[in-house]
């Protein structure tokens, strides 16, 4: 396992939300890194879709959250290894941070971040696009969309 | 061997592990859906040692197992 200092291994899972000051200190802890010319950030937020749960077309709820849970250990081994391949493909990317919620995360909230930055824009735009693509396939993380009338269906990723 | 499960296949058992003895993935399919009601009808992958798997293979007994439903990140 690689134990530089851009791939040092780290937990990507917060409890709860991500509040939107997090997202902002996080940028600012960049000012320092005067290298960086691009920032580039996609942040996931909980969608209150209409569902219709019975499959009947009868009754529609809305998601009013989403409960979070993983196989952590297998998240952070899967999330090294795409880092790896992210810095492999954009090897002048500067950082790449990336952050999920565990827990309930109600409809408006923020639940995943993916952050790159880089001298130029391009290798920060190209990364998070790849990296946010495959954290979703390929993260063993488990959504139970809670609905308005408080029965769940189970999220999946297509 | 302690099966690790997560996700609606943790809720069909109504459990987060389950106990069972297998010398293979076959072998480890065959009872888990004998032993989870309705889990035969869900879509899963099992992972060895934090990696799917999907073809069969061996196991001896020491390795960290896993099912999987559906990943719903992001």
């Amino acid at each position: 396992m690689s134990t530089g200092t851009q791939h040092r291994k780290r937990d990507i899972f917060v409890e709860g939300a991500i509040p939107s000051s997090f997202i902002a200190e996080s940028i600012a802890k960049h000012a320092t890194r005067t290298d960086i010319g691009a920032h580039e950030i996609f942040l996931g937020q909980v969608r209150a879709d209409a569902m219709d749960a019975t499959g009947e077309g009868t009754t529609v709820q809305t998601v009013s959250a989403i409960e979070y849970t993983a196989y952590r250990d297998m998240a952070n081994e899967q999330m090294i290894t795409i880092r790896e391949e992210a810095f492999t493909r954009w090897p002048e990317m500067t950082c790449l941070h990336v952050h999920h919620s565990q827990g309930v995360i109600k409809a408006g909230e923020l639940c995943f971040m993916v952050f790159a930055s880089a001298p130029h824009r391009r290798q920060a735009r190209e990364a998070v696009a790849y990296v946010t693509d495959e954290v979703k396939k390929r993260l063993p993380i488990f959504g139970r969309e809670i609905l308005s009338d408080t029965t769940h269906i189970w999220k999946r990723n297509t | 061997m302690d099966v690790l499960l997560f996700g609606m296949v943790a809720e069909k058992a109504g459990a987060i592990s389950i106990d069972l003895e297998a010398g293979s993935l076959v072998e480890l399919r065959r009872k888990l859906e004998l032993s989870i009601p309705g889990l035969e009808r869900l879509s899963y992958v099992i992972a060895v040692d934090r990696k799917v798997v999907l073809n069969d293979r061996a196991l001896t007994g020491s390795e960290e197992i896993a099912v999987l439903p559906p990943f719903a990140g992001g």
